[in-house]
């Protein structure tokens, strides 16, 4: 990992990355939490 | 169902003959963009005889969403669509009049943008047969694609906004493949063009069959 | 994901309703395992995180600097497999909405959902991605090169299919048109694709740095570890919107039932209400319980 040329890019592109799936599943985990309190849990199939 | 396209085609075909919206609004509209371009593009550097085929399909694009527009606000006035929907026409029949309806003002849209832009651009036509077939296989390409994308949208409130952003993506091969077939005409090189023309007629196809097969799915939800 | 749940048979079939510990009763807040998780998402999601690891530690550490391109191959071990993920989770759209189309079951609908929206993320991952990998290697962030063109195009069309989805709509009528528009997504894209294709290659040959020649060793390990990575990733988060859009569907459905019942309460209160025209005025809670079927 020493002396890595376009190391600002590659870092910048994982970044992105998994910063945006982060946030992503993060929102959905949330917004699923506060939706499934109006859901009984016989329509939860999954759990 | 052609019956039934020509009753549709007919009906849309006399509102515009009496109410002449796309005569005195779409076709004032697009002449007025092909004059912004002008503006935009410095006519002198020939920057604007180079781009006139893309600029005339852009130009015939986005008067089409107009037309498109109105000829699906037709449908939701009055209860035309309950109408439709309790008549025992074949939604194929009503997709294919709409669209034939559609590509016909399409046609004469066109028409009248080629004049002004060998008037306005100096453009000099060549390669007619070529230019034909692109244009009527290109107008059928948005005619059907954009019928159909008018149904998907049409009752929404926000239909006017969404329309543009369903289909002009849809229709970005419809672009390229018009401007090049036009370019090579244009530059008396019709081999090149008509592989172009092939791939709008292939497009064209996929959406009449598509749209007549959906239009029905599409009818029967509010 | 959620420590709370008991955890009960992983990933398991259904299970009958009331057999966990809050009972089959619908009070209007409902208590018991919150959220989109199972035992199997949970085992899913480690798996995705442990991936993550394994990712960079090849990615980042082990596979050797491109002879080419230099250290922005590490760009690629994420941009390919988001770009060949964004075309599956279209592939996923289209399957779900033909099936919708077919069967007309809530359950398709969600999956088309899901996958247009979890593709959209990709789309865009590949996008910056791709833009990165380019700054350097092609000497800026955006060229008119077929694969980047047609990805934006493909953006694009999954934006207006998830705007097409987010009007108020009467949810028949949005499953129909969505089920069109996405049944004709995978269509449009092939159509774009090959045209664009076609068109770029009209123009240059290949000016540009060609990402295909064999590579091997090192970095067929660290691309094959960020399929499996971003896959794991995708699933994850394909489930997991899954089963939001499938919340979505019945808390607006329980809405309506709740709406319909009140309106019907108000109904039968009010017909109870013109023989006692007194001071009180009608407050549905205190009239008395009308058997629901004599009128009407």
């Amino acid at each position: 990992m020493i002396a890595m040329t376009h190391a600002g890019y590659v870092a910048a592109g994982w970044l992105v990355t998994f910063g945006l799936v982060g946030a992503y599943a993060l929102a959905i985990v949330r917004r699923g939490r506060r939706l499934s309190r109006h859901v009984p849990v016989e329509e939860r199939r999954w759990s | 169902m052609w019956r039934d396209a020509t009753l549709v085609a007919g009906r849309d075909l006399r509102v515009e003959a009496r109410s002449r919206v796309t005569a005195h609004q779409v076709v004032p509209f697009a002449l007025l963009v092909l004059v912004l371009f002008a503006f935009a593009l410095d006519p002198d550097r020939g920057i604007l005889e180079r781009a006139t085929p893309g600029l005339y399909w852009m130009t015939v694009l986005f008067s089409a969403l107009a037309a498109l527009a109105r000829s699906a606000a037709l449908e939701e006035a009055d209860g035309v669509r309950d109408a439709v929907r309790l008549s025992a026409l074949e939604p194929a029949g009503v997709f294919a009049g709409k669209a034939l309806a559609v590509a016909v003002e399409l046609v004469a849209l066109e028409v009248v943008l080629g004049a002004a832009v060998v008037v306005l651009y100096g453009a000099e036509p060549a390669g007619i047969g070529l230019l034909a077939a692109t244009a009527a296989a290109a107008t059928v390409a948005v005619a059907s694609a954009g019928t159909l994308y008018a149904a998907l949208v049409s009752g929404l409130r926000a239909r006017e906004t969404l329309l543009p952003l369903l289909l002009l993506p849809v229709l970005a091969p419809v672009l390229i493949g018009a401007t090049r077939a036009f370019e090579s005409a244009l530059a008396d090189d019709p081999v090149a063009g008509w592989p172009w023309c092939g791939l709008l007629a292939a497009f064209a196809f996929v959406y009449s069959v598509a749209g007549a097969l959906a239009y029905g799915t599409l009818l029967e939800g509010t | 994901m959620n420590a709370t749940t008991p955890t009960g048979p992983a990933g398991g079939p259904p299970l009958p309703p009331g057999s966990g510990p809050h009972g089959p009763g619908r009070p209007p807040s409902h208590p018991g395992p919150a959220g989109t998780g199972s035992g199997a998402t949970r085992v899913l999601g480690v798996a995705a995180l442990a991936g993550v690891a394994l990712l960079a530690l090849y990615g980042l550490v082990v596979s050797p600097p491109d002879v080419e391109m230099g250290d922005s191959v590490r760009l690629m071990y994420v941009h390919v497999p988001a770009a060949s993920y964004l075309y599956l989770g279209c592939v996923v759209t289209t399957v779900a909405s033909a099936l919708w189309l077919r069967r007309r079951t809530p359950g398709w609908d969600a999956l088309a959902e899901a996958g247009a929206e979890v593709g959209l993320l990709f789309a865009v991952i590949t996008l910056v991605t791709g833009s990165l990998w380019g700054r350097p290697t092609w000497g800026t962030y955006w060229t008119w090169d077929a694969r980047l063109t047609s990805t934006a195009v493909l953006t694009a069309l999954l934006v207006g299919y998830l705007a097409l989805r987010r009007l108020d709509l009467d949810p028949d009528a949005r499953s129909a048109r969505a089920a069109v528009l996405g049944l004709l997504l995978l269509p449009n894209v092939v159509i774009v694709n090959r045209s664009v294709e076609w068109w770029r290659s009209l123009h240059q040959r290949s000016t540009l740095v060609r990402l295909d020649p064999t590579i091997g060793g090192d970095m067929l390990v660290a691309l094959m570890v960020g399929f499996v990575a971003i896959g794991l990733i995708f699933a994850w988060l394909l489930v997991h919107r899954f089963r939001l859009a499938w919340l979505e569907q019945q808390a607006d459905r329980l809405d309506l039932d709740a709406a319909l019942a009140a309106r019907r309460a108000e109904a039968t209160a009010a017909r109870a209400a013109p023989p006692a025209p007194g001071p009180s005025s009608p407050a549905p809670v205190a009239s008395p319980p009308v058997p629901e079927v004599p009128s009407r």
